[in-house]
């Protein structure tokens, strides 16, 4: 008895939280599409598609900022998943000078709060003229992305292991065809996981995006802040909309793409 | 196969690992006076110790503490529970993780906004409380945003790790429970009994790690305390911040010994977290060897 | 091809896996490695494939040295235990791999690929997956890329020891008439003796990192070099005793013996062993054990603590607790010098 009670009040607290999840989203949609929503009504009273008009307007510079925040992210996403397949080789399979070292710098980014880094890099970034600019931008993005994206390629890389290489090896594969043919195809599932992973940490940052881009690298997420901040919420709604729908669509052209590689989209069991 | 391989394959994260030592380095040693750029060449703790005095710093390190500390210790607790809540109920996947995934994804500015057109006093709830005659007017519904209580960013941080510490100690407690659970259950301890004794304490190393993370995070966090926080005091990197891109470059030093503050109670939480878990494992391993 | 080890020996995180072995395996061989798991037999194996690398020695194939060739151009090919069919192809694109690797066009290998299928027997197979097939079929596949790879040495890393007993003497069958049929230069690592009788002309018997004894499987069943081996391929039990002028003489008996004057350990297996039933003896029948085929009959002598092991073909009557006498068969005695 006690137990069916204690179920069914896990059962109420998992759709009271998932409720909790997806209601501001909801809420998020109504004032994106309001035109009029005074106090105290719950609902709209009129709605309208101005967010959306404003920010797709053809003399706005909304859409064109969009694509290159994009750009710049994937390319986040692309180099910390290059990155992180690659520490994770040498880490798992090999043994090499600084090994600990390197194991312990590579997740050290998680103890130093971004804004830290940012102020204390952002000097040295100045001198080297890489700050206010993409480059700049991607390079902070990409150290504090690599921490995420080389725990999961390492922990794949471990469970796959060098058993299947070693056999393409003796089956005449070269060591670079081997990882091409045999590694690649069964890293696929954590390398789709690192480049969705990294881009939703960089196409999200604000702060260090501000400091380093300095104003001059626009991000989606640069111009979406000021709206928030103003509390702006019928824009501020329909940027968020963008942000979100946005992120969901690369998503799902990068799942996309990946899935080309693979011809089945089951789970693999090695063994 | 070849010695050279390890070497070619870890350039690049040395290369990074080097401009981030570097970068932390700078800030470090900005932190005690040391800018040449601005003419200030004196190796000095007076930074440190002229922001430790100040009253200013002091209650923007308590509220950052408070924030990171409430909010971290209910997401977990929270967090947990749903955790358990996916796991008995047999919603290890499907629909209801992929929402737990949605909150994943979107930003904490976006969080903000979430907190803004929700808890502010012509907020959807202040209109609910309207309609049910609990209030009678904007100005009577309490303030959660722009104010000391924090109400807004803690709730805000809770919308965010919930979800997270869910799904990051999710497929562990899945997995102990399948096996470790049920075995518990088949000897006869009740399913309450199973998950305190067995699931959750075997749990913990996720929740623990999952735990750390929002903790260190929240505390060295800029987008939410910016977004909601009240004019004064502010959060530690908000007024870090401040200090960073005031006029006077001479105030720069003020904005590293914060930084360089935010820094160490970061590894003091995860020293912290390092000595506990440890000192479990001794234990653990004394139990076992008596 | 002729494969020959010369002075292998290989460490492996400072510890000495491989000491110094010697090897030859003629042209179209079948050879096994036998030995107890840990004693280096695997090692030996991806040594030869290129996999490990040897701190002394060298690896010639056909004559020429192979120690500075990567393993994708050695030809050596392995089947190893868990069989490592790629997860993410077919039964015909795992078969097709080193055929594309060795740039055979895409037609082409598929036909081969099917080929291979057939010769295996496993017809109509070639669009599966690996997770849709059993283990048995798991390995033919394994042996048919194997074969694909054209290999001038088939390596068997105990191909067969995860298969159920009755797929082993199939699987051992198909093994035997492909090597046969491409007369391909075969090492079959084992620790399963019986299995190394069976199928190989020569057996390497491997020890703790060396060779003790590389012979038929005639020769080292019946001549073991030492206790060791002889333990090996079946227990029994020894006398201590001495051979002068071709006769074998000891506390419990003697017997003629075709060997060199000197000290040495007669080896009774239970097969060497015959008994009959008798009303006066010091033997006597302590435990009759079924085995299936036979039942092995454990004697113990009186007032000593020889303890012997009969094999008993028919259900004679003989019981526990009986006295028999016993009758030792000179040419199944085995004489190893101390």
């Amino acid at each position: 008895m006690k137990d069916l009670s204690s179920n069914r009040l896990l059962k109420i607290f998992l759709y009271l939280a998932l409720f909790a999840i997806l209601a501001p989203m909801v809420i998020i949609i109504f004032w994106a599409f309001a035109n009029q929503w005074p106090w105290p009504n719950l609902l709209p009273t009129s709605y309208s598609l101005r967010g959306v008009k404003e920010i797709f307007a053809p003399y706005g510079k909304v859409f064109p900022i969009l694509t290159s925040s994009i750009t710049l992210s994937l390319t986040v996403a692309l180099l910390s998943a290059i990155i992180a397949i690659m520490t994770a080789r040498a880490i798992v399979f090999y043994d090499f000078w600084g090994k600990g070292i390197l194991d312990f710098i590579s997740m050290a980014p998680n103890l130093v709060p971004s804004t830290v880094f940012a102020m204390g890099i952002h000097v040295v970034f100045i001198k080297m003229s890489l700050a206010n600019t993409p480059l700049g931008v991607i390079i902070v993005h990409l150290i504090y992305t690599l921490p995420y994206t080389i725990n999961i390629m390492r922990n794949l890389t471990e469970s796959i292991g060098k058993d299947m290489e070693q056999q393409a090896y003796v089956l005449g594969a070269s060591p670079w065809k081997s990882f091409l043919y045999i590694s690649f195809p069964l890293l696929l599932p954590g390398i789709i996981a690192s480049i969705t992973m990294a881009y939703i940490l960089s196409f999200s940052q604000y702060f260090v995006t501000l400091l380093i881009g300095g104003g001059k690298v626009m991000t989606f997420s640069m111009i979406m802040v000021p709206f928030i901040a103003k509390g702006d919420r019928t824009l501020g709604s329909a940027y968020a909309l963008v942000f979100v729908i946005s992120t969901l669509l690369v998503f799902t052209i990068i799942n996309t793409i990946m899935k080309r590689f693979q011809k089945r989209k089951e789970k693999y069991n090695w063994n | 196969m070849n010695k050279k391989t390890p070497y070619i394959l870890i350039m690049p994260i040395v290369l990074l690992g080097v401009l981030f030592i570097y970068g932390l380095v700078n800030g470090i040693i900005q932190s005690f006076g040391y800018i040449p750029a601005f003419d200030l060449r004196d190796f000095t703790l007076d930074y440190y110790v002229k922001v430790i005095k100040s009253p200013t710093f002091l209650d923007s390190l308590k509220l950052t503490l408070q924030i990171s500390l409430i909010s971290s210790i209910l997401s977990a607790v929270l967090g947990t529970i749903l955790t358990a809540a996916l796991v008995y109920t047999g919603h290890t996947e499907g629909k209801a993780l992929q929402i737990i995934k949605l909150a994943i994804l979107i930003p904490h500015t976006i969080v903000a906004l979430f907190s803004i057109s929700i808890l502010s006093q012509n907020g959807l709830l202040a209109r609910l409380f309207y309609k049910l005659g609990l209030i009678d007017a904007q100005t009577d519904f309490p303030l959660l945003l722009y104010t000391k209580n924090n109400i807004g960013i803690i709730l805000g941080y809770l919308w965010k790790e919930v979800p997270f510490v869910a799904y990051f100690s999710l497929s562990l407690m899945a997995s102990i429970n399948k096996t470790l659970g049920e075995a518990a259950e088949n000897l006869g301890a009740s399913r309450l009994k199973s998950f305190f004794y067995i699931t959750l304490p075997l749990s913990m190393p996720a929740i623990g790690k999952a735990f750390l993370i929002i903790l260190t995070f929240s505390f060295g966090a800029y987008d939410l305390p910016f977004l909601l926080g009240a004019t004064v005091p502010k959060a530690l990197p908000v007024q870090a911040h401040i200090e960073y891109i005031h006029p006077d470059l001479r105030h720069r030093p003020y904005a590293m010994a914060m930084n360089g503050l935010i820094l160490l109670i970061t590894w003091i939480m995860a020293g912290i977290y390092y000595l506990v878990t440890n000192s479990k494992k001794i234990k653990g391993d004394n139990h076992e060897r008596s | 091809m002729e494969l020959e080890i010369r002075n292998i020996s290989v460490s492996l995180s400072n510890k000495e896996i491989l000491k110094s072995i010697n090897l030859t395996v003629e042209n179209g061989e079948f050879i096994s490695l036998l030995g107890a798991s840990g004693c280096g037999k695997s090692t030996l194996l991806k040594t030869i494939a290129g996999i490990i690398k040897q701190r002394e020695g060298s690896i010639l194939l056909g004559g020429k040295v192979l120690d500075r060739l990567p393993p994708h151009k050695r030809r050596t090919v392995i089947v190893f235990q868990d069989f490592r069919l790629f997860p993410h192809m077919t039964l015909a694109e795992n078969i097709s791999f080193p055929l594309k690797m060795m740039g055979v066009n895409k037609s082409e290998c598929r036909k081969r690929a099917i080929e291979l299928l057939k010769k295996v027997k496993l017809e109509g197979y070639e669009d599966r997956f690996v997770d849709e097939i059993s283990g048995g079929q798991k390995q033919r596949v394994a042996l048919a890329r194997a074969l694909a790879a054209d290999p001038v040495v088939l390596l068997l890393d105990e191909p067969f020891s995860s298969l159920d007993v009755n797929l082993r003497k199939d699987m051992r069958e198909l093994v035997l008439d492909l090597q046969k049929e491409y007369k391909i230069t075969t090492i079959l690592v084992t620790h399963d003796q019986e299995e190394a009788l069976a199928m190989s002309d020569r057996i390497a018997f491997m020890y703790n990192g060396e060779i003790l004894q590389y012979d038929k499987p005639e020769n080292i069943f019946n001549n073991p070099v030492n206790t060791i081996v002889a333990d090996y391929f079946s227990e029994g039990t020894y006398i201590s005793g001495e051979i002068r002028d071709r006769r074998f003489i000891s506390d419990f008996f003697n017997i003629s013996a075709n060997k060199d004057n000197g000290r040495y350990k007669c080896l009774i297996r239970p097969a060497a062993l015959k008994v009959s039933k008798a009303n006066d003896s010091d033997f006597e029948v302590v435990a009759k054990v079924y085995q299936g085929d036979n039942y092995l009959l454990k004697i113990n002598k009186k007032d000593s603590n020889l303890k012997l092991e009969s094999i008993l073909n028919e259900p004679l009557d003989i019981e526990e607790g009986d006295k028999v006498t016993i009758e030792l068969d000179k040419d199944k005695l085995i004489f190893i010098p101390e």
